[in-house]
C-alpha cells in the first residue's frame, strides 16, 4: 500500500487530518479501484471490445493447452522408452495370439515334412531307396573229411548280402540283391543273386521278370541268402545254392507269375514260371566230378526252356500257420563240356507250419530223370528233409533229419560235385 | 505275526499286480475310397492284402499308438512285427508301412490319400471312414 502525504510538515490541525485521511482513504480508495480497474474498465466497454478481449483472451488459452498437451506426448514417449527398457510381463492380445497359432502351425508343417524325410528313408515308396543287408560271421570244427567235402574249420566270413526293393509307382517293384561270398580259398566273389522287376495287377496276380528264387517246395521260398532269418544257419545239404554244391537249381532267370487267392476260411496261393535251362558246368580243376549248376543268366547258345509250378493252400482260424502244397519242375540239362542231355523232373508234397512257439517243415523230392543223350534211360531218386523247432524266445532248438538217394548212374547227378547220396542229422 | 504282515503285503502286491491297465481305444481308420472289412486289417498290416478292389493300400503305422496296435489287432509285439516284415520284405521285395508320429499328420495324409489306412488312440476327423474300434 502506497500513502502519499503532503510534502510540508508543520503542525497539523484537526482539519488537516481530516484531510489527510481524506485523501488517505482517497488513494486507498484509488488503490483499490487499481486493483479493481479492469472489470470496472472492463464494464465500462462496449459488448464488441469485450468479445474481441474475450477471443483473445481464449486464443491465448487454447495456446496454453496446446503447449500443455504436447508437454504431455513428450513425457508420455519418454516414459514409455524407460519401460521397454525394463523386462515386464507381455499382455496377450488377440494379435498376439493369431501370432502364436501361425507359429505352431508353421512347426506341425515342419514336423510333418520331417516326418516324410523319415518315412521315405525308412524304405517306403515315397521316394527314398531302401537298402537292407545281411552278413554272418562264424567259428567251426567239424570232423568231416573225405575226398568230395572238408569239413570247415576255425574262423569264417561266409557272405555278405546287400539288397534293395525300390518301388515304381503303385504296382511296379523291384528287388535287387548283391552277394559278395567268400570261399574256403578265401577267394571274394560278387553275384547278382536276385535281380527281378514285378507288376503288380491285384493280390492274385503279380507277373516278375529277371533272376529270381525258383519257387519250388517251402525251403527255397521261404528263405534265401540271409541266414539270419532261417531258424537253422544252415540250409539243408541238397537245397543249398549251386555255387555251394546244391543239386537243384536254386535260381531261374524268366518269368514268374505268382498271386493269392483269398476266401472266408482259406489261402490259395500259386506260382507258374519259365526260364532258361541250367547248365551243368564242369570245373576240371576240381576233383571229379565237378560240375556245377550254372543258371545261366547271362542267356543260352541255344534256347532250352525250365518250367514249374507251385500251388499252396493256407487254412485260417484253427490252422493259422499251416501250410499244405506241391511243387513240380522240368528242365533239359546239358552238362558242358561233357555234352550230356538229362531231362530233369522232380516234384513232391511239403508241409511248413509254424505259430509263436513251434516251426515245423518237411518237404519230399522225387526225381524221374531221363537221360537225353540216349544212353542210360530213366533214373529215380529221392531226397526229404524234415526240421523241428521250438521257440524259447531269443534261441530256437531244432532237430533236422536229411536224407538222399541219388542214382549215381544218372548223368545229373553224376556230373554235379555233391550228387552224392548222404544221411544226416542236426542239432 | 511279521510274517502274517509280509503275506498281506505280497498279497496286496499280487492284487495290484494283477488289476488290468486300462488300455486306449484303437480306430482303425482308412481313406474312404479303400472299401474294408475289420477282418481284413490284419492282412493289410502283415503284408498278405495290399489291393481293396482297384485300389492300392497305403497302411501307415502310427509310433503314437503301434504298442497297443499291435497287440490289440495283430497279436503281436515290437520284435516280432519287425521280424515279419524283414522276411516279407527279403522274399517279397514288400517294404514296411511308413511311420508317422503325430495324429494332425496321420489324420491329414489318410483324408488326402486314397488307399491310406492307418490307426489312432484319438477319435478321428469326420473326414475318414472309421473301419473298427477295437
Amino acid at each position: 500500500m502506497i500513502l502519499n502525504y503532503p510534502s510540508k510538515i508543520g503542525p497539523v490541525k484537526p482539519a488537516q487530518i481530516g484531510r489527510a485521511l481524506l485523501h488517505r482513504s482517497v488513494t486507498v480508495a484509488v488503490f483499490t479501484a487499481g486493483l479493481a480497474l479492469p472489470a470496472v474498465a472492463l464494464a465500462q466497454k462496449s459488448p464488441n471490445e469485450r468479445i474481441d478481449e474475450l477471443e483473445r483472451k481464449l486464443e491465448h488459452s487454447l495456446k496454453q493447452i496446446e503447449q500443455l498437451s504436447n508437454e504431455v506426448s513428450r513425457l508420455r514417449g519418454a516414459q514409455g522408452q524407460t519401460a521397454a527398457a525394463a523386462p515386464t510381463t507381455p499382455v496377450p492380445t488377440p494379435a498376439h495370439s493369431a501370432q502364436q497359432a501361425a507359429k505352431i502351425e508353421e512347426l506341425e508343417r515342419q514336423v510333418a515334412q520331417i516326418n516324410d524325410a523319415n518315412a521315405a528313408r525308412g524304405g517306403l515308396k515315397l521316394g527314398g531307396l531302401p537298402l537292407h543287408g545281411f552278413a554272418d560271421i562264424g567259428a567251426g570244427r567239424s570232423r568231416e573229411a573225405n575226398t568230395l567235402r572238408t569239413g570247415a574249420k576255425g574262423f569264417n566270413i561266409a557272405n555278405f548280402s546287400l539288397y534293395l526293393t525300390p518301388e515304381f509307382g503303385d504296382r511296379v517293384k523291384s528287388l535287387v540283391e548283391l552277394v559278395f561270398e567268400v570261399d574256403r580259398g578265401g577267394d571274394v566273389g560278387a553275384d547278382l543273386e536276385r535281380l527281378q522287376m514285378g507288376y503288380t495287377f491285384s493280390d492274385a496276380a503279380t507277373l516278375w521278370g529277371g533272376r529270381f528264387h525258383t519257387p519250388y517246395g517251402a525251403w527255397n521260398t521261404l528263405y534265401h541268402h540271409g541266414a539270419q532269418i532261417q531258424t537253422s544257419l544252415t540250409r539243408p545239404r541238397f537245397l543249398e545254392f549251386e555255387d555251394r554244391g546244391g543239386i537243384l537249381p536254386a535260381h531261374t532267370v524268366g518269368a514268374w507269375l505268382t498271386g493269392t487267392l483269398s476266401g472266408d476260411n482259406l489261402r490259395f496261393n500259386y506260382d507258374l514260371y519259365t526260364g532258361n535251362s541250367p547248365t551243368i558246368q564242369v570245373d576240371a580243376t576240381r576233383p571229379a566230378p565237378g560240375g556245377v549248376l550254372n543258371p545261366r543268366a547271362g542267356g543260352m547258345d541255344q534256347y532250352s526252356a525250365t518250367m514249374g509250378f507251385r500251388a499252396e493252400v493256407a487254412p485260417r482260424g484253427a490252422l493259422d500257420g499251416l501250410k499244405l502244397g506241391v511243387h513240380a519242375l522240368r528242365s533239359n540239362v546239358q552238362d558242358v563240356p561233357l555234352v550230356n542231355h538229362t531231362r530233369l523232373t522232380f516234384y513232391g508234397p511239403y508241409l511248413s507250419y509254424s505259430n509263436d512257439q513251434w516251426e515245423v517243415l518237411a518237404e519230399l523230392y522225387k526225381f524221374q530223370n531221363r537221360d537225353l543223350s540216349g544212353i542210360t534211360g530213366k533214373h529215380n531218386s529221392t531226397a526229404w528233409y524234415a526240421q523241428v523247432g521250438y521257440s524259447l524266445g531269443r534261441t530256437t532248438p531244432y532237430v533236422r533229419a536229411e536224407h538222399t538217394s541219388l542214382d549215381q548212374t544218372d548223368n545229373y547227378f553224376a556230373a554235379l560235385i555233391s550228387g552224392r547220396s548222404y544221411n544226416t542229422t542236426s542239432l | 505275526m511279521r510274517l502274517l504282515s509280509l503275506l498281506r503285503w505280497a498279497v496286496l502286491c499280487s492284487a495290484l499286480h494283477a488289476v488290468p491297465v486300462l488300455a486306449a481305444d484303437i480306430y482303425v481308420i482308412a481313406h474312404p475310397s479303400a472299401k474294408l472289412t475289420a477282418d481284413a486289417i490284419r492282412d493289410v498290416y502283415i503284408g498278405e492284402k495290399q489291393f481293396a478292389g482297384e485300389v492300392k493300400l497305403v497302411p501307415i503305422d502310427n509310433a503314437m499308438a503301434q504298442n497297443e496296435f499291435l497287440a490289440k489287432v495283430l497279436k503281436l509285439d515290437q520284435a516280432r512285427y519287425a521280424n515279419l516284415w524283414v522276411k516279407k520284405s527279403f522274399r517279397d521285395a514288400l517294404n514296411p508301412p511308413a511311420v508317422r508320429t503325430s495324429d494332425k499328420d496321420i489324420f491329414d495324409f489318410v483324408a488326402k490319400t486314397p488307399g491310406a489306412i492307418a490307426y489312432t488312440a484319438n477319435l478321428p476327423p469326420g473326414n475318414v471312414v472309421v473301419i473298427q474300434k477295437f
